[in-house]
């Protein structure tokens, strides 16, 4: 019998059966309310330069550390100290329209130049001495979610910070292939002759737990997802894909509270300026075509969208024309009724780099999730941000 | 012992029972634990040619950074090879339960490092210590070059200490969270300045300029302490022995703690921090045995990938092919995610990696294909033509050599092959499912047993 069969009857038969559809019917103003507010991060791996991405155009310093790398030709001026890389053109109406808040020297006490262990650090929301087994986002599930699909990762497996204590997200670079595996079956069969009612109380049961939620999620997914809703043109790169498929759930209502998606390559150690100009334009342009996507289907007004990089780079270039790991960094908040867009903050000086000559940071990028979780998805940060942050007021 | 004792103490102490049962000796526990440390008496190295990178001259190198580049290049395809190297050895292993406890080891002194050579040496050096002396092996972990780098213990100095590996080394590795306070680990910092290795060949070498000498106040001692005195002061702590109890009893017995064994464990490790007796004081135990420990630990990646490969042996064609399994199963051996490590269990499990395992062997050994007939008629052209439809679309090139598997499963009855292939308790309805399938091929079932959440159990 299902449950609401169940409590049609019981109800009939007993008015104490009263509180528990009282309480049901309260869950369902909870989640309405909750359930529509959409985070999507999207990760620059590899440390992006964010001192080429926004570029200080009226700084000798910049210029005279960087003789060869330093962006001197179609800066898209924003002020009179700050421009756009000529590659982030398409951006520029999200910036005019107060649609982009760009949050300079994002960093953390004691940065690691690590790629592997800084992009933990981003993942888990740490301490740079602290090492934490499940991630920000995940945690954030743990109190929030009910099914793996309410946090989906456009990629074959799932990053750190999509994983909590109890709750891990869906990851799936082609939900359709998701779908075709999940039903094998073989696999069906299995989960119809289990026959065990303690599922969750023991491994085996929730292997077998897992299976069924992974299954339901893959259909989930593929039964509401609309094929026909993208009317947008999208670049033609793995990144723009990862892109559309968001744009495709969000439009087609799907109740995933969090989307991961991630582009790679920005570890520039040697030559630098092109790679970095192509890889800044596919995320720009991707980003462009997204944006309008939602907007035409208006779902934009719901949708925030948080770009970042483990580390920024080093204010002087390299001898090979590149640059080498550093510290702080800019990130990108993208999304309707900002508080506070454009720039939320200033360049730190360049004349008060640290020891090993990166920008110093000034506000910790926990500060920046927490500012999302409280004022963005409307949850408090305990239990999910140990280090009791500040929250920001760019939302 | 009973066969399925047996088997219970394969899975954990090594990689499941080999079919021939040639280290079962029948009703007699003790003989057949006697033997599982008999043949772990000695230690095999795992070699790998590092000569490449033995004999550079670090000067020159210097003021080469083609040079460097190219080197450190080969240097992770090297590691990549030593990956592939090490799985191999898992799965036709001499000395059993020590490349067991290798594998433990690997993930409580987790480290990561780019160099192949150090990477190799570490490795080793765990293997070496694997069964041993626990004081031995903290004091050798602490001047290993891959952990010197990893901890930035190479980086702490007297006018800058750095406190990562002191404070790990408890944490993680010793003592257990909320067993020392933030001075401790101050303190014992500066015990561990100066430490570093040659550049080239990595042995460990003290800087006497950059150690400090100076008085140290640590857990209520004081003195002139170095890093090995640290350890040994540690070691005193009987909070040492019961957090490695601990963790031994999760890992090899239940994921679930029984304060009551992990105590009896401690009490035995105590003594004199031998981890042989501790492991054997476990096999040994009759709780041990109990009903509710066999088939109760979820397979980590690798115990289920080299669980598989032991049963089916199978060549990998494209070497590269095992990494990415490895991937998406969420455990790249050398590769872990930080110092904590796999957290193991439950977290090996969300909804893409149940697919996979449910998925792979059908994959590895079957080109995708889990069968379903109920009576003996496979439609044979169907067979063909799904197998041709997926051939080339599989994303991995293996071949199973099913002569192999057939031999060594010949006095098993295929009606019966589930009681080898399976470990613990089979659903009841699952049961009657596999019933109702036909037995007609022993490769067929064991795919299919293979593909069942039950198999994801050791």
């Amino acid at each position: 019998m299902d449950r609401r069969k169940f409590l049609k009857q019981s109800s009939l038969a007993s008015g104490l059966f009263f509180v528990p559809s009282f309480v049901k019917a309260f869950e369902n103003i909870a989640t309405a309310k909750l359930g529509y507010k959409r985070l999507v991060i999207i990760q620059l791996s590899g440390g992006n330069d964010g001192l080429n991405t926004i570029i200080p155009h009226n700084n000798d310093i910049y210029y005279n550390a960087r003789p060869q790398l330093a962006i001197n030709k179609d800066i898209i001026k924003l002020n009179d100290e700050l421009g756009f890389h000529p590659s982030l053109k398409p951006l520029r109406p999200l910036f005019d329209n107060g649609e982009l808040s760009i949050i300079n020297n994002v960093g953390y006490p004691n940065p690691v130049r690590s790629h592997f262990r800084s992009m933990d650090i981003w993942h888990t929301a740490s301490n740079a001495n602290e090492y934490l087994q499940t991630g920000w986002l995940g945690r954030y599930l743990d109190k929030q979610g009910k099914n793996p699909y309410n946090a989906i990762e456009t990629d074959e497996q799932l990053s750190l910070a999509m994983k909590g204590e109890h709750f891990n997200g869906i990851a799936t670079n082609d939900y359709k292939v998701l779908y075709r595996t999940a039903r094998d079956p073989y696999f069906k069969n299995v989960i119809n002759h289990y026959n065990d009612a303690h599922l969750s109380e023991h491994n085996l049961g929730y292997l077998y737990q897992t299976m069924i939620e992974a299954k339901s999620s893959a259909k989930y997914i593929f039964e509401t997802t609309k094929v026909s809703s993208s009317k947008q043109d999208y670049p033609k790169n793995n990144f723009a894909k990862q892109l559309k498929y968001v744009a495709q759930f969000i439009n087609s209502g799907l109740e995933t509270k969090v989307f991961y998606t991630a582009l790679g390559g920005f570890d520039t150690h040697a030559n630098q300026t092109n790679k970095q100009a192509q890889l800044l334009s596919e995320y720009a342009e991707s980003v462009q075509a997204f944006v309008n996507d939602l907007k035409r289907e208006n779902t934009f007004n719901d949708t925030l969208i948080l770009t970042f990089s483990e580390f920024g780079r080093r204010v002087k270039q390299n001898a090979a024309n590149g640059t080498d790991h550093g510290a702080a960094n800019n990130v990108f908040v993208i999304g309707k009724n900002l508080k506070q867009a454009g720039f939320y903050n200033k360049l730190a000086s360049l004349n008060n780099l640290d020891d090993n000559g990166d920008i110093k940071y000034e506000i910790d990028f926990r500060s920046v999730y927490a500012t999302i979780l409280n004022n963005w998805m409307d949850v408090s940060t305990d239990g999910i941000i140990s280090s009791n942050p500040k929250t920001l007021n760019f939302i | 012992m009973t066969f399925k004792e047996y088997q219970h103490l394969y899975w954990r102490a090594g990689f499941g029972a080999n079919p021939a049962n040639e280290f079962w000796f029948k009703n007699n526990r003790k003989k057949t634990v006697d033997f599982l440390f008999k043949n772990s008496k000695t230690s095999t190295p795992l070699h790998i040619d590092t000569a490449f990178i033995e004999n550079i001259d670090i000067k020159k190198l210097k003021n080469d950074p083609k040079k460097r580049r190219e080197l450190q290049k080969q240097s992770r395809e090297k590691i990549r090879a030593f990956n592939f190297k090490w799985i191999e050895r898992l799965i036709y292993p001499k000395e059993i339960l020590r490349e067991r406890m290798t594998l433990f080891w690997a993930n409580h002194f987790v480290c990561k490092d780019d160099n192949i050579l150090f990477v190799k040496q570490f490795n080793n050096t765990l293997r070496t210590h694997a069964l041993g002396d626990f004081r031995a092996f903290v004091k050798a972990i602490s001047k290993e070059a891959a952990m010197l780098k990893y901890l930035n213990i190479k980086q702490n100095r007297k006018l800058k200490p750095n406190e990562n590996f002191a404070r790990e080394l408890m944490e993680l590795f010793t003592l257990g969270e909320g067993h020392y306070s933030e001075q401790d680990i101050k303190e014992s910092a500066r015990a561990f300045t100066g430490y570093n290795h040659e550049p080239v060949n990595g042995d460990f070498i003290l800087r006497a300029r950059h150690h400090d000498n100076g008085i140290k106040i640590f857990l209520g001692k004081s003195g002139n302490f170095n890093g090995d005195d640290i350890i040994d002061i540690i070691l005193q702590e009987k909070q040492c022995a019961q957090f490695i109890a601990s963790k031994v009893y999760t890992y090899f017995v239940n994921p679930k703690p029984n304060l009551e064994h992990i105590n009896a464990m401690a009490n035995v490790f105590y003594k004199d921090y031998n981890i042989e007796n501790l492991m054997r004081f476990v096999f040994t135990s009759n709780w041990f045995y109990t009903k509710e420990n066999i088939g109760a630990k979820i397979k980590s990646p690798v115990d289920y990938l080299v669980g598989m490969a032991r049963t089916i042996p199978v060549t990998f064609e494209r070497e590269n092919d095992l990494i990415k399994i490895q991937k998406l199963l969420g455990q790249i051996l050398l590769d872990p995610p930080n110092v904590a490590g796999w957290k193991g269990d439950k977290a090996w499990i969300d909804a893409n990696t149940i697919m996979v395992r449910l998925k792979l062997a059908s994959v590895l050994f079957n080109n995708a294909l889990i069968d379903l007939n109920k009576t003996s008629e496979t439609p044979n052209n169907l067979r063909a033509k799904y197998f041709k439809a997926n051939k080339n679309k599989l994303p991995f090139k293996t071949t199973p050599n099913w002569t192999a598997f057939l031999k060594n499963f010949n006095t098993v009855k295929t009606e019966n092959l589930h009681e080898y292939i399976v470990q613990g308790q089979l659903n009841n309805g699952t049961f009657s499912y596999l019933k109702s399938l036909n037995k007609a091929s022993k490769q067929t079932y064991c795919i299919q047993l293979m593909s069942l959440p039950e198999y994801q159990m050791c």
